[in-house]
């Protein structure tokens, strides 16, 4: 009974050790990969497309919608106390410190992070990673490197996209339907923040970008055994890099804050 | 010394042996046709070849360089010299049959874009698809796939091509064509080839050898002539395609008579 206890806690931690390894190598790999020819100009491109361009909608539909609720929810809690005009420098602070990255971040592990584990995934169960290798093209370079660059640049710019769009989602509930003046409005939102949030905010983008590229990249790259496989490397690439999202945002905070 | 020459080669995936000991040499220009039953590791004999697999005991050394023991950028370098064809044919779905064929070529040689358009379509014609350049691979029948996967692995000029079960699922006709094509390629490309099929038509007109593999072992490797009087009844059976003798490990389903079956 306790011997068994021992085995399973045992190759539980041993599993957990190999796949944490496993990933740690595959990040290693991509990232000394960067530098390294051919430079593959037209497929970073269609990278950018595909992780920026055609995620702007998302973004800014969701960015709109949180920012909103935020809004009422802000207005309705402060009118408590007749402190109505807390409302927009507190809306700007979580907006721009917690919201707009971590919004995004989290939006694009499930459109992007999923994208990219369920196409290389199958690219894998149909031999096509295999097919690389033999045409003398390391995958990590041909696959991983693209999606990392592209993710790691346009995550932080999609937060941009975000704050600005929160700023007007404020803007239309507490100007709009609060009745707040505009031209105070413009003014309290940015009163609370100085550059070192915007700093702060940019900097989480950035490395969500990496973990959503990397997370995806390498569940797809690890995938096996057929249809299956390939419909859960999507699922578990989007809650694993969800999971590290929420992680490297607590101590991102806690190290960037200080 | 032989071009490709695999010693002593043993893989086992957990507990099941897959290949045990096998010994192969293949000179250079020779084609050799391996042969065996579904599960018998023919695939994984290629792929140990190709480096995709890491032997657990032996080695595959290609142009006397042990292919295990090679740094990653050695390995690309011999992995230019050998052509791969999958089974599936494995073409990049994302990318146009021209895309597909040029992959190689605009990432290894510095060649103009009009080079590689020449390059290109002397391949495709080669294979007898020329004329498809624009089409996407989902957009090709199986032996169409086939041919542009050759097509593919010939652009390098390699020295090597292995065929990973060519003409599996296709139709007779399709079969007899892809056959043709593999003869044309070695014949006007001069190359050594390895060739794993179960279709025994294509593999008595392809080859200069044939290898048999039985239970992750290779029982046999001789001239076609010479393999079709081989007194093995495990060779016998397999030319004979009887379900009868020692070939499966479990006893197969009696046969039963016709009348019975119509009854």
């Amino acid at each position: 009974m306790v011997l068994t206890l021992f085995d399973k806690v045992g190759s539980t931690v041993l599993q957990a050790m190999e796949t944490a390894g496993d990933f740690a190598v595959l990040s290693g790999r991509a990232f000394a990969a960067i530098f390294k020819r051919p430079f593959d100009g037209a497929n970073l491109m269609r990278q950018f497309q595909a992780v920026g361009v055609n995620s702007i909608p998302v973004v800014v539909l969701t960015s709109l919608a949180v920012s909103m609720v935020f809004a009422v929810q802000l207005a309705f809690g402060f009118r408590q106390f007749q402190a109505e005009g807390l409302a927009s420098q507190v809306e700007g602070l979580a907006i721009v410190r917690e919201l707009a990255p971590v919004i995004t971040g989290l939006m694009l592990s499930g459109r992007i992070g999923s994208a990219m584990a369920a196409e290389l995934g199958t690219m894998q169960v149909t031999e096509q990673i295999d097919a690389l290798e033999c045409l003398a093209t390391d995958p990590i370079h041909y696959l991983f490197v693209p999606r990392l660059i592209a993710a790691a640049l346009v995550v932080p710019l999609l937060t941009a996209i975000s704050i600005y769009v929160g700023y007007w989602g404020g803007y239309l509930i507490l100007v709009g339907a609060e009745g707040q003046s505009a031209f105070v409005y413009g003014g309290e939102f940015y009163k609370l923040l100085a550059f070192r949030d915007v700093r702060i905010a940019l900097t989480k983008a950035f490395v969500f970008g990496m973990i959503i590229a990397l997370v995806g990249c390498w569940k797809g790259y690890r995938t096996r055994g057929g249809a299956e496989g390939v419909g859960n490397a999507p699922t578990s690439s989007v809650v694993t890099s969800s999971l590290w999202i929420l992680i490297a945002d607590f101590f991102l905070t806690k190290l960037l804050l200080v | 010394m032989a071009l490709i020459d695999v010693v002593n080669l043993s893989k086992a995936f957990g507990p099941k042996v897959v290949l045990s000991n096998v010994n192969l040499q293949v000179e250079e220009g020779e084609s050799l046709v391996v042969l065996g039953g579904s599960g018998t590791g023919k695939t994984v004999l290629l792929r140990n070849i190709m480096g995709l697999l890491t032997p657990d005991s032996g080695h595959v050394a290609v142009e006397g360089k042990i292919i295990a023991q090679l740094r990653r950028e050695e390995l690309f370098k011999v992995r230019q010299s050998i052509g791969m064809c999958f089974q599936m044919a494995a073409l990049f779905d994302s990318m146009t049959v021209f895309e597909n064929v040029a992959f190689g070529l605009r990432r290894h040689l510095e060649i103009t874009e009009a080079e590689v358009q020449a390059r290109v379509e002397e391949c495709l014609s080669l294979v007898g698809m020329k004329g498809t350049e624009q089409l996407k691979p989902a957009e090709l029948s199986g032996g169409m796939k086939r041919r542009v996967g050759f097509a593919r692995a010939i652009a390098l000029k390699p020295k090597i091509l292995l065929f990973d079960e060519p003409t599996t699922g296709l139709d007779p006709v399709m079969t007899d064509v892809i056959g043709r094509v593999i003869l044309d390629l070695k014949h006007e490309l001069g190359v050594t080839t390895i060739t794993i099929t179960h279709d025994l038509k294509s593999a008595f007109e392809i080859a200069d050898r044939i290898a048999l593999l039985f239970r992750g072992e290779c029982i046999a490797c001789q001239t076609p002539a010479e393999f079709k009087v081989n007194p093995n009844p495990v060779v016998q059976q397999f030319l004979r395609g009887d379900a009868d003798g020692p070939f499966l490990q479990d006893p197969p389903p009696p046969k039963r008579k016709a009348k019975e079956a119509h009854a």
